[in-house]
């Protein structure tokens, strides 16, 4: 194994195991033993070089933890919230319409004005988005809302290419208001996913299946995507070709965010190395191969060196809406100080740190989606 | 090609990394425009992965 990927291994499985205990599932009875790839904790030597220091990824529980949901529950939890029986009643016909996780998440946006306030910034693109999520889970007292407000944070996370802090605030999802509302298949999903977006694959994969194990029932939507990300996934496994792009998507994402240090510099290094080893290994098997090529001949005039067609290279931009960044450069000064302001006062300090990191990266050029 | 790639996007981060820290804040299309240049490799990168892949599959499967 290549010394890229044994490192990243090393990394996800000193994490996992690291972290495990804090956030493990309450009904998991046993963790997972490692795998051989993974390297014991506190071996880590390369860690400290990854230019994006990588979530912390629980093991996944082997026992299913989601209970079926329990809808007379969730009704007097939202009853106790101050829903009326007109809405409770919308609820039922838009379970059978839009499926029972869309459904709850109106019904507890129309009891939770905050909670609709905040998700309508959130759709608008407003930047101030984060902070009124985070206030509206800091404010949530019963566990329901909270389930709600908690999803809606990580999605914005997982929205604006922010995997590591969706996967941190899903990992506080999963510890604290799992089995209270409908959007625990949802969750469980864009879990996954955000694993898949570090990228993490081979902690997204077992998600992703899991995800169709346990919500058999999900949104067609959701199971249709996490079906075909387990076959690209499955087929990428043990390919070091596929190891060589996901190290290079993480430093893309790096770039994007203007981490062009030592550390991402390492990593690029790491790749040309990486590919000469390829090319070298290559070329021996070339070599060893016995008899005369039948097929083509080689060209009478080959290049001296391999040769680039004109242009910058940029890929160029390929979604002309404003992007969160671009909103957020785009703001007055005072209007960035007033959330920041916000950010300072009434937010619990856990999501403050997390909502001050989100914000440093936005104007660093972060959250383009 | 793609290690020639991968040394031009590492020497543009280098030469972006060395400016000093004031005009590396305002300069968000110039890093886009080199996570774009990362994106392509990463991409190609991919690309050829998936064709080897395919390529031994049948072969596999045999």
């Amino acid at each position: 194994m290549n010394a890229l990927a044994a490192s990243l291994r090393a990394v996800c499985g000193a994490l996992a195991l690291a972290v495990g205990a804090l956030a493990q599932p309450p009904q998991d009875p046993k963790p997972p033993a490692p795998k051989a790839t993974d390297a014991p904790q506190g071996q880590d030597p390369k860690k400290a070089g990854l230019a994006t220091p990588l979530p912390p990824v629980p093991p996944m529980a082997v026992q299913n933890p989601f209970l079926p949901f329990d809808r007379a529950t969730f009704e007097a939890a939202c009853r106790a919230l101050g829903a009326t029986e007109a809405q409770l009643g919308r609820f039922g016909a838009e379970a059978a319409d839009v499926g029972l996780a869309r459904a709850a998440d109106d019904l507890m946006r129309a009891v939770s004005p905050a909670l609709a306030a905040a998700c309508k910034r959130r759709d608008d693109g407003d930047p101030e988005a984060a902070v009124a999520l985070a206030q509206a889970l800091a404010d949530a007292k019963a566990p329901a809302l909270r389930a709600h407000a908690r999803y809606h944070l990580a999605r914005l996370f997982v929205d604006g290419d922010e995997p590591e802090l969706a996967i941190r605030t899903l990992n506080d999802y999963f510890a604290h208001d799992l089995n209270v509302s409908p959007l625990d298949g949802e969750a469980a999903f864009f879990y996954a996913q955000a694993l898949d977006d570090v990228p993490m694959p081979e902690h997204a994969l077992p998600r992703f299946q899991a995800f169709l194990q346990w919500f058999p029932d999900a949104s067609e939507r959701f199971r249709a995507a996490a079906q075909q990300r387990i076959g690209e996934l499955a087929r990428q496994q043990e390919s070091r070709l596929h190891e060589l792009a996901d190290g290079m998507q993480r430093t893309t994402r790096d770039l994007r965010k203007q981490r062009t240090g030592k550390p991402t510099q390492l990593d690029q290094e790491g790749y040309l190395e990486e590919l000469n080893q390829l090319i070298e290994e290559f070329e021996q098997r070339e070599s060893q191969s016995s008899g005369a090529p039948s097929g083509n001949q080689p060209s009478a005039n080959p290049a001296n060196q391999s040769q680039l067609p004109e242009g910058d290279g940029s890929v160029g931009e390929l979604n002309k809406r404003p992007s969160l960044a671009d909103r957020w450069g785009d703001m007055k000064d005072v209007d960035r100080e007033k959330i920041a302001a916000k950010l300072q006062k009434g937010l619990p300090p856990q999501y403050q740190k997390m909502l001050e990191e989100y914000y440093k990266k936005l104007g660093k050029g972060g959250a383009r989606k | 090609m793609l290690r020639f790639l991968q040394e031009r996007v590492n020497k543009s981060t280098k030469d972006f990394d060395a400016r000093p820290e004031a005009e590396r804040a305002t300069a968000r299309t110039e890093s886009d425009t080199l996570a774009g240049k990362q994106a392509r490799v990463q991409d190609l990168m991919r690309r050829l992965a998936a064709k080897l892949g395919n390529e031994s599959a049948p072969e596999d499967g045999r």
